[in-house]
């Protein structure tokens, strides 16, 4: 249960999490489960063969890669959650498409996730390796909408159709087509339909039965919780509740628990630093005006 | 081409020392009517504003608008090689400037040294800054508000400034305890650099980092008095006025739970 630790080292570093759990998956991804689940047991298979031939390494590698999520870890992280005064949303489908509509809605900063498809549904700003460990020293990465529509220079549409040809959850992709001539043929032919209609498909296949259009519906109009019937409220944490829960049932260090979750409570407390962004407007760098002297 | 000259060398160095805590690279733009400096810092809390009218330098040149990219820190090094006394010259093409030329001059012009510095490109964000009429505006020694500032560090790392009336207010919540600093208006006619004066159209209560305004007052060398501006739910102005421009200061509040 590293959610105990990693939540109070946010909290600590001046944020405020909203934990989004993933409601059923969309049927588009179905085909992309039942891969998942076929690499899982795979993995399976090659954990025991690795245990039984004393392969340590390999061990580590494959039991790593056969954790699955249970009800009951959600269940169990929820919980925590709620005692620790934590806010949580639970999507009606996929939490990426939810933390996303949070974001824009304005509920929340950014969305933290290591799914790029969080950018496909359109979050004003993505953060990546936001919990990794300190340890490793990677920096979080700040990813804004607007930068890389305008880098790209294309329409919110048209980037939606680049991250389908890329490859997504929810359909298959072109075999061939990398990134570089993925957007090459977005930049020439600006939809999806009009590469399908001028590519040439003995050099690069289309999908039989390819379902780019559902997936593109599913980019543009998530199923999605109302985000501002959300109401996001921090709440006081309940110590001997946290420590019931940890400490007794879970058997994490009682010294340890009481500490985390003091500084819990006063970092949720104190109040956080405001950004100027939110006061004054930016202009241009190039219209370059020169403050009134 | 562009030259400025300016006399007292010395303001130079301590502008500088005023900005170069906050942002380490920033783009100098130059115009006929003068310099002006704007940057935020890394974490878009805080912002600096620097403004030095042409009049002030003698004589200043100008033809076209255009920015001169300077690291602060290696301006700052070449800076330091400069007397106080000296009178200190910047000359830049402006048409393609890819350094920047500083002349130091000892006053009794035995002396003469010059400097290049390479310039950069940067990439600025600029904010346009509303013009506001702030709820309350104090004006106060500013050696007193750095004092304040310091004294308050021990406390805590944030402070918090009510505005009424009759007297500013600023208090520190700490582990250690509390400790809060008051000041009531007060005017000292043959000591105007002294006085102390409250406008106010609404009492306000607002939450600052110490950090960010202990780095500000890096600026107490620059004038006698510092001007705070409070409205509620606003960035905070803190200015410093010379006579060649002004320096300010802007700073994000904290935002406490509602």
């Amino acid at each position: 249960m590293g959610i105990f630790y990693r939540t109070i080292r946010m909290v600590e570093s001046g944020i405020k999490p909203c934990y989004v759990f993933d409601g059923k998956p969309p049927t588009l991804k179905s085909g992309e489960l039942a891969k998942r689940l076929e690499r899982k047991k795979e993995a399976n298979k090659k954990l025991e063969e690795a245990q039984e031939n004393g392969d340590t390494s390999n061990v580590d590698k494959y039991s790593r890669q056969t954790v699955r999520v249970t009800k009951e870890h959600n269940d169990e992280c929820k919980k925590l959650l709620n005692l620790m005064g934590i806010p949580y949303v639970e999507a009606p489908c996929e939490a990426e498409a939810q933390c996303a509509a949070l974001a824009k809605a304005g509920k929340v900063y950014a969305a933290a996730s290591e799914d790029m498809d969080t950018l496909t549904f359109s979050t004003p700003v993505l953060l990546r390796h936001m919990t990794y460990s300190e340890a490793k020293k990677v920096p979080i990465n700040e990813i804004h909408l607007n930068k890389v529509l305008e880098g790209l220079q294309f329409s919110m549409d048209q980037f939606i159709d680049l991250c389908i040809l890329l490859g997504c959850d929810y359909c298959e992709s072109i075999k061939g087509i990398g990134p570089h001539r993925a957007v090459e043929l977005i930049k020439k032919y600006k939809t999806l339909e009009s590469i399908v209609n001028n590519l040439d498909t003995k050099k690069y296949p289309i999908p039989e039965d390819w379902r780019y259009n559902e997936a593109r519906e599913l980019f543009r109009n998530p199923e999605v919780l109302d985000p501002n019937g959300i109401e996001i409220k921090w709440k006081d944490p309940d110590v001997d509740g946290v420590v019931e829960f940890l400490v007794r049932e879970k058997g994490f260090n009682e010294d340890r628990v009481r500490k985390g979750v003091e500084k819990l409570s006063k970092n949720l407390k104190a109040a956080t630093q405001g950004r100027l962004d939110s006061f004054f407007t930016q202009v241009p760098s190039n219209a370059n005006v020169p403050a009134k002297l | 081409m562009f030259e400025a000259r300016l006399t007292q060398g010395a303001l130079l160095k301590r502008l500088l020392d005023s900005v170069k805590e906050l942002v380490t690279d920033a783009n100098f733009d130059c115009s006929e009517t003068g310099i002006s400096l704007q940057a935020m810092d890394n974490s878009h809390v805080a912002l600096v504003s620097l403004s030095l009218r042409a009049e002030g330098f003698n004589p200043y040149r100008c033809d076209r608008g255009f920015s001169l990219g300077v690291n602060l820190n290696s301006l700052n090094k070449i800076m330091k090689c400069a007397g106080n006394e000296d009178v200190i010259t910047l000359k830049a093409d402006d048409s393609s400037a890819d350094s920047l030329c500083l002349l130091f001059e000892n006053s009794s012009n035995e002396r003469v040294s010059e400097y290049e510095l390479k310039l950069m490109d940067i990439d600025q964000e600029h904010l346009s800054i509303p013009e506001t009429d702030y709820d309350a505006t104090v004006m106060m020694p500013s050696a007193e508000f750095q004092r304040i500032c310091r004294d308050l560090m021990v406390v805590s790392e944030s402070v918090t400034i009510d505005v009424s009336k009759d007297e500013i207010k600023f208090t520190a919540e700490g582990e250690l305890g509390t400790g809060n600093v008051k000041l009531k208006p007060t005017s000292t006619i043959d000591k105007p650099e002294e006085s102390i004066t409250i406008e106010l159209g609404q009492t306000v209560s607002l939450q600052f980092s110490l950090k960010y305004l202990s780095n500000f007052t890096r600026g107490t060398p620059l004038s006698d008095q510092v001007m705070l501006c409070l409205s509620d739910n606003m960035p905070l102005l803190v200015e410093y006025k010379m006579d060649i421009g002004y320096i300010r200061y802007y700073l994000a509040p904290k935002v406490g739970d509602e």
